[in-house]
């Protein structure tokens, strides 16, 4: 019984360790991928493996990669391993495992002859489909609108394209639109989604970047001017190489830095180097993904999976970017530069001779120092503390304290108290009242003046921050007579130190029996300052004499008067497009994606899957980027013109050819039409990379231009319409539903380009938070692209209606249908405000609701729906049908 | 059912909706049913809560040995520094719990602690994010978004995931901790909390009731005969169907919220009329917990404090420098309206199949901070804990060092924790995954143990 048992125990973990094997190494470590040139298949291929090195790398947990094995099958192994690994036969690695240097996306275009309808049919024939008929002339306007410029057509659009009978009208429409400069806005849109842009750092304190509106307004001019795409890559890499001093294409280089960047700062340093690891990650991340469709990213700490890309690929890239820093940085004309240097050059001499100056009197005042120290000294009092100061003056009978401070006066207070003569103090529990208090967000709580009189230590009060002269008032109970005022910082000495807080310098205090008549009792008035600079300065005085002291005081006015004059130059603008630095040091491969575990130092290099460049570690900074972007922007790249052809016909059809457009690896979608997207590829590069004539030739072809309407015999064979047997019906995108409730209700603000508005209410207290607005201005009726998309940040109307976050890059956003979608339309006073601005339109018309429909839906509304709404209008009036015509589907949607 | 079926059927309207409302399957029999996860921002320390370190008591005030000078994320620090309040023992399990907490030490016997937490940052952000998503960048779905996909709703007239934040603020990044991230939105953690309504949810003031119930009745009549003229497209089925669902919730929300509708006994056990107006918020806060989940809330975020405000420990538990005077100002919030939302759930019998989770972004150090008397950040050990449907009351999982410096023993992660948080739904972490960027995306990114010595 026992030793029947004891075998059973035996087999079973002889079974389990080839099994192991087969379903956690096998993936990669098989006979055709061989990562690290190892392949586990049978017992001869791991021979070398067995005696000692896998059971060292399971045990420590770093095989597999990613966390190494669950405990249960670690023991499992490295039992089996100790039994001298029994193991009869060999596996079968898995079929298809992984993606190797000959997947699809990486092998050069194939030449293709046809055109997209002969590919399109072609597919569809072979499942017996066919194109839909064309589509009708007013679906079509409303759905080509949408598509180039994210605006609806207007009435008398839509007439003059209904009158326009010659064949070449739509060609005409599609050529008007591509070149109107909501164009720009719509495509640059899409673009941002791509390379996560976002106006906030992200992270814990999430502060906004207020110059990251001019990358966004390059990227809306760089669509609108069809700046070639080959072109847009080597500008968004290396801006600042190809034209320096060209603020329009240094600008570029912001799409390096337009990612989240953590600006909390770290003492540690293993997480030190992790926020610059981090940094390097979402720029390596961002590049590969938006212009290669790889995901590079995985290979951080071990090689690639599923696709052909090492670790030492990652690292490669990661040392390309290595000098590249999070920062705003001046991008101006040259001119510009010139002139604020011819401003400021002689300002900044005079402050530099008035110091000389001054330095030179604080030498002559050196020898007599000391004992005008004493003179000082002993002439005033005690420098206030912010452990605790005290004032006493005759006893006085009082109920009211007022304590006077000027503006912005530093510090907050932990506790005042009032002092009988025998020791009483008055004050706990005093009434208080503050003129000013500094407000957390949400706690209004935080910095109550009551912490003022509460009797603890531990709570303080501030004034708010940049304030006014402030008055705190205090009120007891009872008369009292009192002698002596104390108050503090930091009384519990928590804070000292490093993070010593500044405390109350000047100050007036007051004291009353009424709270209407005040007598001063004490001041800051002949008090040594607290400052060691300003108390050093009064010793020199002291020791210069009447004579010098009065040329000291002198030639600080004038530099007072310079460096004032300094900061009155204009300065030329900046923009966070980021800095660049010689690295001081090479970029090492991390082992396991360990910031502190270093391999070796990695070149800076193009992907190994592909041929591509190497340069030396300590290549200058610059020409990295370039060769990187050079390498990225080739005619011969086969991926960068496949990923590019396929996000134009993503956004044109709602799905790509591959429908995951930012992945063209192994666990990506295959493509649907693998001719038609080699023929739009070569496309592309046979347009010189513009963008335009590749959307013209894809928007006049019958397969955009067919109906959308449903046919149950195609819907059974292809319900998705994946092969395009009809044009995919889509919900209007976030921004294009606000966007189109401002041009239906006639209040859009059309202007173009310039710093963000806000859709929240912005406070920074260390951290910044946002407040979603409950009201919204006419500041705010502008396109959504403009809308300041800080990161992680919920912006009602746009993000239930799938904005994303720009947190991570985005090719593809989901679409969602939900309650809160119905509310946020419903309820939020944009909607409202809409709806108003909207009825008083279509007021001003002799037939309102006709207007409203055609204005809505680019349609006039059939009898049953126009009796409908007269009745509603009847009961309700205007804005209740202009409310209700923002809510409905067919507002929504694109046929 | 793989990834790319799930994914095609979100992208079909109609029965994402059903989905949305129906919910999905557990891949095996679950224990638990719905959620509260509990979370106190700003890094509670496990020192002076529920770790109890004699031998940090025995040498404070002497250098921590091996780790003298140590920096850490604010800088250098000083010597070993005990915990100011005493330790006690509770319950049958006799486990130590700082006297601090009298109500939560009385339920010691009901917990299952993990003592060897670790954390993959040491910044509040990265680190709420972390606890919150498995990542410690922003843009990753919450616990709550995928347990919201994988299970569903469980009611037709509330929201699957609410996030229910103090009154104090919201917590460090904020909404990226109740976010669906690449989910589909509808995953999205609704917030709002005892004194702050859904927003959008009420009619607007200078709409009239039949003028609001006209509007949508003439809006819906358009959408019908749309929808008529395009057949075969459900998404717009099912967006006529979400403005039934928003009327319901208007209806419904307003009722959650009422708590006046709760019993004087009910609002004296969480303390709801306490003098302490923000321990009277938070019981608030924890009351309508229980009101979410007994109407079918799948999952509840509760939050216990708030940012980190300009002075440290303020607002939150990051004690920094004054640690005694931070942490007796947030003790007494925390500690009865959490034990009376857990002895409350207990009472109704919600217990049986409603999992507690008591979570925070990592720990504290043994020394004090230079100059201070409180305590820098530590990712290297931290406690949570969790309680109710499945788990083993009593139990704990991993230890730290004698100084409570390092997690030692059974290393885990918030991977291993929401691995197990999963397991008790009926979820295999493994397999519930989001295709994005590339990636079958996973709550526990590619790591992850069911910690199996907490289940019962």
């Amino acid at each position: 019984m026992f030793r029947a048992g004891l075998l059973c125990v035996v087999s079973l973990t002889a079974a389990a360790g080839p099994e192991i094997l087969q379903k956690r190494c096998l993936s990669c470590h098989n006979p055709q991928a061989k990562m690290g040139g190892l392949s586990l298949a049978s017992r001869a291929d791991a021979a070398r493996v067995l005696a000692g090195p896998m059971a060292a790398r399971v045990s420590a947990g770093q095989m597999p990669p990613g966390g190494g094995l669950a405990p249960e099958e670690k023991q499992q192994l490295l039992a089996w391993l100790e039994k001298g690994a029994p193991w009869e036969g060999s596996l079968a690695a898995p079929s298809r495992p992984r993606a190797g240097r000959d997947w699809w996306s990486l092998q050069p275009l194939r030449p293709q002859s046809g055109s997209i309808d002969s590919f399109i049919e072609a597919s569809l024939q072979s499942k017996g489909l066919a194109l839909s008929p064309p589509a009708s002339k007013r679906t079509l306007i409303r759905r080509v609108y949408f598509d180039l410029t994210g605006l609806p057509p207007s009435p008398a659009d839509v007439d003059a394209f209904l009158a326009d009978n010659s064949p070449a009208a739509y060609e005409r429409l599609v050529d008007k639109l591509l070149a109107s400069p909501h164009y720009g806005e719509r495509w640059g849109r899409h673009w941002m989604d791509v390379i996560r842009f976002g106006e906030s750092h992200g992270y814990e304190q999430n502060h906004v970047r207020p110059t990251a509106w001019r990358f966004r307004d390059y990227l809306i001019r760089s669509f609108n001017n069809d700046v070639p795409y080959n072109r847009l890559i080597l500008e968004h890499l290396a801006g600042d190489q190809l034209a320096p001093g060209n603020p329009d294409i240094e600008i570029g280089t912001a799409f390096l830095v337009a990612g989240p960047h953590d600006t909390v700062g770290n003492q540690a340093e293993a997480f030190k180097r992790q926020q610059r690891a981090d940094d390097l990650d979402d720029i390596v991340n961002a590049t590969a993904s938006a212009f290669l469709g790889l995901t590079v990213n995985c290979a951080k700490c071990h090689d690639h999976k599923f696709d052909p890309i090492l670790q030492k690929d990652y690292y490669r890239l990661a040392s390309v970017f290595a000098g590249v820093h999070h920062a705003e940085r001046v991008i101006a004309p040259p001119a510009q530069l010139a002139a604020f240097r011819a401003a400021t050059a002689p300002l900044e001499a005079r402050i530099k001779s008035i110091n000389q100056s001054l330095d030179a009197l604080r030498k002559q005042a050196a020898p007599a120092l000391p004992a005008a120290e004493k003179r000082v000294r002993a002439a005033r009092r005690e420098p206030v503390s912010p452990f605790g100061t005290e004032e006493n003056f005759a006893p006085t009978s009082a109920r009211f304290l007022r304590l006077h401070m000027p503006a912005n006066a530093p510090g907050g207070l932990d506790e005042i108290q009032v002092w009988t003569p025998d020791g009483r103090n008055v004050a706990l529990g005093a009434r208080v009242e503050a003129s000013s208090t500094r407000v957390a967000d949400g706690n209004p709580d935080a910095y109550h003046a009551r912490f003022l009189t509460d009797g603890a230590f531990d709570k303080r009060w501030f004034a708010a921050p940049g304030s006014a002269p402030v008055t705190v008032t205090l009120e007891w109970a009872q008369p009292a007579t009192v002698a002596r005022v104390s108050w503090s910082t930091d009384r519990l000495k928590a804070f000292q130190g490093r993070f010593q807080q500044p405390t109350l310098a000047r100050y007036q205090l007051s004291l009353s029996t009424d709270g209407k008549s005040w007598t001063p009792v004490a001041s800051d008035e002949g008090r040594l300052p607290d400052r060691a600079g300003e108390q050093e300065r009064l010793f020199v005085l002291e020791a210069l004499g009447p004579a010098a002291a009065a040329e000291f005081t002198a030639a600080e006015t004038e530099l007072a008067a310079a460096v004032a004059a300094l900061a009155k130059v204009e300065k030329p603008p900046r923009a966070y497009a980021g800095e660049f630095r010689q690295p001081t040091e090479p970029v090492y491969l991390h082992k396991g994606g360990n910031v502190m575990q270093r391999g070796d130092p990695v070149e800076p290099a193009s992907l190994s899957a592909l041929p591509g460049f190497s340069l030396p570690l300590d290549s200058p900074e610059a020409e990295r980027r370039l060769a990187l972007a050079k390498w990225i922007a080739s005619d011969t790249n086969p991926l960068t013109p496949r990923v590019m052809a396929n996000r134009l016909w993503h956004y044109h059809f709602g799905a790509g050819l591959v429908a995951t457009p930012s992945d063209f690896g192994f666990n990506g979608e295959r493509p649907s039409h693998p001719e038609l997207l080699d023929y739009l590829a070569q496309r592309l590069i046979h347009y010189r990379w513009r963008l335009k004539p590749l959307h013209r030739e894809i928007l006049l072809s019958r397969t955009y231009r067919q109906s959308s309407a449903w046919n149950d015999a195609a819907g059974k064979a292809d319900a998705s319409a994946r092969l395009l047997w009809r044009f995919p019906p889509q919900r209007l995108q976030a921004e294009a539903i606000r966007d189109n409730m401002l041009a239906v209700a006639g209040v859009l603000d059309p202007t173009i380009g310039g710093p963000s508005f806000s859709l929240y209410k912005y406070t920074v207290d260390n951290v910044a938070t946002y407040f979603p607005l409950d009201t919204f201005g006419p500041e705010t009726y502008r396109r959504a692209v403009y809308a300041q998309s800080a990161r992680s940040i919920r912006t009602e109307l746009l993000s239930v209606h799938d904005c994303p976050d720009s947190s991570l890059p985005e090719p593809r956003r989901v679409v969602t249908t939900s309650p809160l979608q119905a509310l946020s339309l419903l309820n939020n006073s944009f909607t409202t405000d809409m709806a108003t601005a909207f009825a008083k339109r279509i007021a001003a018309h002799p037939d309102p609701v006709r207007h409203a429909f055609l204005l809505a839906f680019g349609r006039p509304p059939e009898p049953a729906e126009a009796a409908a709404a007269a009745t509603l209008v009847q009961s309700h009036g205007l804005p209740a049908l202009a409310r209700a015509i923002l809510n409905t589907n067919e507002f929504v949607y694109v046929h | 059912m793989s990834t790319s079926r799930r994914q095609l059927i979100h992208g079909l309207g109609a029965v994402a909706l059903a989905r949305l409302l129906h919910g999905g399957q557990p891949h095996f029999a679950p224990k638990a049913k719905r959620v509260i996860q509990i979370f106190c921002p700003g890094g509670v320390s496990h020192l002076d809560t529920f770790d109890y370190k004699p031998e940090l008591e025995k040498r404070s005030g002497q250098p921590m040995p091996g780790g003298e000078k140590e920096v850490s994320f604010q800088g250098a620090n000083g010597n070993l520094m005990r915990s100011p309040w005493k330790f006690v023992q509770r319950g049958q399990s006799g486990k130590w719990v700082t006297e601090k907490l009298p109500h939560l030490g009385a339920l010691v016997d009901r917990m299952a602690f993990v003592h060897s937490m670790t954390s993959r940052s040491n910044t509040h952000g990265p680190a709420c994010v972390a606890m919150n998503t498995g990542f410690v960048f922003e843009g990753f779905p919450s616990a709550g978004a995928w347990t919201s996909y994988a299970l569903g709703s469980m009611n037709d007239n509330l929201p699957a995931y609410v996030a229910i934040p103090d009154v104090r603020g919201i917590p460090p990044s904020g909404p990226a901790n109740w976010t669906s991230g690449f989910l589909p939105a509808q995953h999205q953690g609704i917030s709002f909390n005892a004194s702050e309504p859904i927003r959008n949810l009420e009619r607007p003031a200078t709409i009239g009731e039949q003028t609001d119930k006209d509007t949508r009745g003439f809006a819906q009549l358009l959408n019908q005969r749309h929808a008529a003229r395009h057949p075969g497209d459900s998404e717009l089925q099912a967006r006529i169907a979400t403005y039934e669902l928003a009327a319901r919730m208007q209806l419904s929300a307003p009722e959650v919220s009422n708590l006046a509708a709760e019993s004087k006994a009910t609002h004296e056990l969480y303390g709801t009329g306490s003098a302490n107006t923000l321990l009277a918020a938070y019981a608030r806060n924890c009351l309508l917990a229980r009101r979410l989940v007994e109407r079918g809330v799948r999952y509840v975020q509760l939050y216990c404090a708030s940012r980190a405000s300009g002075v440290d420990g303020l607002l939150n538990w990051d004690a920094h420098k004054t640690l005694q005077a931070d942490y007796e100002r947030h003790f007494p919030i925390l500690d009865q309206p959490t034990a009376a939302l857990i002895k409350d759930l207990d009472a109704r019998g919600l217990l049986a199949d409603t999992l507690v989770l008591w979570t925070t972004e990592f720990g504290r150090m043994p020394t004090h901070q230079e100059g201070t008397l409180g305590r820098d950040h530590n990712p290297d050990a931290y406690t949570v804990w969790m309680l109710g449907a499945g788990v083993r009351g009593g139990s704990a999982h991993g230890a730290t060092d004698d100084f409570g410096r390092r997690a030692v023993s059974d290393v885990s992660t918030v991977h291993d924790y929401w691995a197990t948080v999963l397991h008790l739904l009926g979820l295999d972490h493994e397999k519930l995954t989001w295709y994005h960027n590339g990636i079958n995306r996973r709550l526990t990114d590619v790591h992850g143990h069911v910690l199996r010595s907490l289940l019962a």
